[in-house]
């Protein structure tokens, strides 16, 4: 990085760093050394289209991937190879693509999953709280089967779960994804208010442009390689060079 | 190993050469044996290469569906009872299993004719079952299976009039397979085997294994797909039994159930399931496995220590040791060709020396 | 037909699929979490049943002998998984299952060998054999002892699955593995857990079956393994709630055919069984209570 302390931004510390990451299915490779960093605090987006990597640099950070090479550092800790439930338990919750809910856990069932690795009874009280406080939704619907939920409602609930055990990193895999505009909005709006809390996130958009305008900066993936990296303001000069990544095929699911 | 599959694009001749090459090993093998004239050892060979032609049938639909086809060793019972029935002569019949329905006392054909019959008889009872069957996937699809086996075994322990009941059905007369019986089956069976898998009845099978929702959306009618190489596999495992009951030649419905289902299944697993390659050199290893144990019991016994029976326990921790290593067998899903023979040879010494 | 026969069928099917129910879920709890069909679950009440016979040998009370058994039971089910599925996680489902089909056939050899072929009898407490008058009609006191500790297994179990954190994280665990795994869930620990419910369940089995056959031997476990594919087929495949009503399901059918089947028609009643199963599964694949069914396995 620049040795040159220019904004406040790269003084912050590094929270999580991955360097020259290789990851494949079978023999197939999915990422070709992607190197990224959050810093505390920040907003990260990761974009690209479908089938770029932005899903296996998710589940690789959050432990479900195995990197054929490559290193991954969390605070400090080398969490290369490590087991996802070890992972969580650092600090990293990863709020997965599609939401994965467990359809026949209440709300309830599903908030107290979240804080599996870490509970404790005031803590947990007062992060509960802070959920219904943030998403109201979840209060009505507490014991209700997480099954009987809306689309939106569910990733509000995939969120939370993430969030109730107060992660030192929160990676949202897609949340915009197959919800109405206005969930979206709902949920962008979300974004910002966690990251105006001091929460650092990593989020995965196919939605470039959405995921910009709020991120601090923005790494653009394709075909498992970065394409770019930098600010979001940045990207705009970038983006005729890669519209081809985000044009017309974004609406192809 | 993408080798293998551009050399077998070649032509016909490399495209044979698999099924050639283990067919020169079965053959070259047996005939040493033949030579070397020890009962003893000739016996090993013969049940290898029944019990080859029995894992080669199994292999056809389990390891080109990947659907575990349980009630496989249930066709390989209908196969052996029912060419018994037509092979043996009448007074025999008669003698051994006085409750046998007159129709079937009085049919006698020559032992070929019998064995074919026995896989027709076997072909017929799985067209007549398993269409429905074939539109279960997964687990749910093994259980149905696993249903099926137990259906066929209690009919064929149970029905005394045609199978002689939970009594010991005994067929008489002199061994009619023999060495050279077993070793021509396992050479045909080898090249059947193999053309099914490269043939498009197995290919799209192949790719129903792989992706049953891409295989149907480009078209492959998977229910028909799966019940043609079925009535297959089942008529392979029929012409099986009909070798082993002629072998054998005292037969009991418990001989086709969990044992040799079990054995059949390690063969091919250890082998590698997907490659008839895979199931030859399973069935190799596992009998020379056996055998080699079953040497050394009743020598351990003399020793003073109680090893009777212990060869089972030894060759199934032996086994699961081994796939703890080689999760998809010895030759995973590639095929045994020239290139291969030599790297191939040296693993398969590697394995043969850690169960001796 | 007179009351009395009908309360003794009712008893019968009751007991039954009490003793069904409880093998059922020995095999679903690790089936849902795992997705292994667990083939040495049998062994599981075998074993538990022969440290029954030691017991007796040992002279102990009976009670300290049936604890000893569901605690071996429960050990059993524990270790096998330590030792010989845990280096298989994640592996292709194939050698999955044939190491589990492996491992009952080892423990099976092994009882033969180092204990013995021959069936061996089991000594149990008087009331165990002992009958009871109860509306008129007399039936075997274990069969009302079978029907209420079922109902009080259940409850505790129905409590750990729905009120602890344990039991919500592998209700988690089953439904979907790699994100229970995501939040926090220890994949070692949901499946140990799992394994042990499984060995303690079946140490609880081999208690009422040794009671009904007075005898341990090997293969003891064959039959009790069969009964239990059945009842979780029909119950469906994922779902505990569909192992316990598959339980009692199978003693009905199997009650019923054994009063309405002709004599000469007995000995087939398994395959009559197994053909109504096979006509369930291509009717309905996923079973009477659909769990929430998922593809993908323990990874």
């Amino acid at each position: 990085m620049s040795e040159l302390k220019t904004t406040s931004q790269e003084e912050r510390e590094v929270i999580l760093s991955a360097s020259d990451l290789h990851v494949g299915y079978g023999s197939v490779l999915a990422l070709h050394g992607v190197s990224l960093e959050i810093k505390k605090g920040e907003l990260v987006s990761i974009c690209g289209i479908n089938g770029s990597g932005k899903t296996t640099i998710m589940r690789t950070l959050a432990g479900v991937l195995k990197p054929k090479s490559g290193k991954i550092t969390f605070k400090g800790t080398d969490i290369t190879g490590k087991k996802p439930e070890q992972v969580h338990k650092l600090g990293v919750a990863l709020v997965p693509q599609g939401r994965e809910i467990f359809p026949s856990l209440t709300v309830a069932e599903n908030l107290r999953i979240g804080a599996f690795g870490c509970y404790k009874p005031a803590q947990y009280q007062k992060d509960l709280e802070t959920m219904f406080e943030l998403f109201p939704i979840l209060k009505e619907r507490y014991n209700q089967g997480g099954g009987l939920l809306s689309g939106g409602e569910q990733q509000m609930l995939a969120i939370a779960r993430g969030l109730m055990s107060n992660p030192d990193l929160l990676m949202l895999d897609e949340p915009s994804l197959g919800l109405s505009p206005n969930r979206v909005d709902q949920i962008f709006e979300l974004i910002e208010e966690l990251k105006s809390r001091g929460m650092t996130i990593l989020l995965v958009e196919q939605n470039a442009e959405r995921a910009a305008s709020i991120s601090d900066r923005v790494y653009l993936l394709s075909n498992g390689r970065v394409e770019f990296s930098g600010k979001a303001e940045d990207m705009a000069s970038a983006i005729d060079v890669a519209s081809l990544y985000m044009g017309g095929k974004e609406e192809v699911k | 190993m993408a080798k293998n599959r551009i050399k077998n694009n070649h032509g016909i001749s490399s495209k044979l050469s698999t099924p050639i090459m283990l067919s020169v090993i079965l053959v070259l093998v047996g005939y040493f044996i033949w030579w070397l004239n020890i009962p003893f050892v000739q016996d090993i060979y013969t049940s290898a290469a029944i019990t080859l032609v029995m894992v080669l049938g199994f292999q056809i639909f389990n390891g080109n569906s990947g659907i575990l086809s349980w009630s496989y060793v249930g066709f390989v019972g209908i196969g052996a009872f029912s060419s018994a029935i037509f092979s043996m002569t009448p007074q025999m019949k008669s003698m051994q299993m006085p409750e046998m329905y007159p129709f079937l006392v009085n049919i006698h054909v020559p032992f070929v004719v019998a064995l074919i019959l026995g896989a027709i008889v076997a072909a017929i009872i799985a067209a007549v079952v398993a269409w429905p069957m074939m539109k279960i996937s997964d687990d749910a699809g093994a259980i149905t299976q696993f249903a099926l086996l137990i259906v066929i075994h209690v009919i064929l322990a149970q029905w005394s009039k045609v199978t002689n009941g939970p009594r010991t059905f005994t067929l008489g007369g002199q061994t009619l397979t023999t060495i050279w019986v077993a070793m021509i089956s396992g050479v045909v069976v080898l090249f059947i085997a193999y053309f099914f898998k490269e043939s498009s009845l197995g290919l799209k099978l192949r790719a129903t294994r792989d992706d049953r929702y891409a295989a149907c959306s480009s078209g492959i009618d998977m229910v028909k797909t799966r019940y043609l190489s079925y009535i297959f596999s089942a008529a392979i495992g029929g012409f099986a039994g009909g070798l082993y009951s002629h072998y054998i030649l005292s037969i009991n419905a418990s001989a086709f159930y969990m044992t040799l289902l079990f054995n059949l299944l390690s063969m091919a697993v250890i082998g590698g399931k997907m490659s008839v390659s895979g199931a030859f050199f399973g069935t190799i290893l596992l009998t020379l496995a056996r055998q080699g144990l079953r040497q050394i019991e009743p020598v351990l016994t003399n020793m003073g220590v109680n090893a009777s029976g212990s060869t089972e326990i030894i060759v199934a921790v032996l086994m699961i040791v081994f796939l703890v290593f080689r999760a998809n067998g010895i030759m995973d899903r590639y095929e045994l060709s020239p290139s291969s023979l030599k790297s191939l040879f040296s693993r398969k010494k590697k394995a043969e020396k850690k169960s001796a | 037909m007179s009351l009395s026969i009908v309360i003794e069928f009712i008893i019968n099917v009751l007991s039954m699929g009490s003793l069904y129910a409880l093998i059922a879920l020995g095999l679903v709890i690790v089936y849902g979490i795992c997705k292994l069909i667990n083939f040495a679950y049998g062994e599981y009440i075998t074993a538990a049943a022969y440290l029954l016979v030691f017991c007796a040998g040992l002279s102990l009370p009976w009670w300290v002998a049936f604890v000893l058994a569901i605690l071996g039971g429960a050990l059993i089910g524990f270790l096998s998984e330590l030792i010989a599925y845990r280096p298989f996680r994640g592996r292709s489902l194939d050698a999955l299952l044939v190491t589990s089909f492996g491992i009952s056939i080892i423990l099976q050899r092994v009882f033969q060998v180092f204990i013995s072929p021959r069936p061996k009898a089991v000594n149990l407490p008087a009331f165990m054999s002992a009958t009871i008058s109860l509306f008129g009609i007399t039936t075997p006191l274990r069969n009302i002892i079978v029907i209420i500790t079922t109902a009080v297994l259940l409850l505790v179990l129905l409590y750990i699955m729905q009120k602890t954190p344990l039991g919500i994280a592998m209700r988690a665990a089953a439904e979907n593995f790699t994100t229970a795994r995501l939040m926090g869930v220890n994949a070692n620990l949901v499946i140990s857990t799992a394994f042990i419910i499984s060995g303690f369940l079946a140490g609880f089995v081999c208690l009422f079956w040794v009671a009904r056959t007075g005898s341990v031997e090997p293969t003891l476990g064959a039959s009790p393994l069969l009964i239990g594919f059945i009842a979780v087929v029909v119950g469906g495949m994922n779902s505990l709630p569909g192992a316990v009503v598959g339980g009692y399901l199978y003693a009905l059918v199997a009650n019923v055919l054994s009063l309405a089947l002709p004599t000469s028609l007995l000995s087939y009643r398994d395959a009559i069984m197994f053909v109504i199963v096979i006509c369930f599964l291509v009717l309905k694949p996923e079973g009477l209570i659909r769990g929430n069914y998922q593809e993908e396995r323990v990874g």
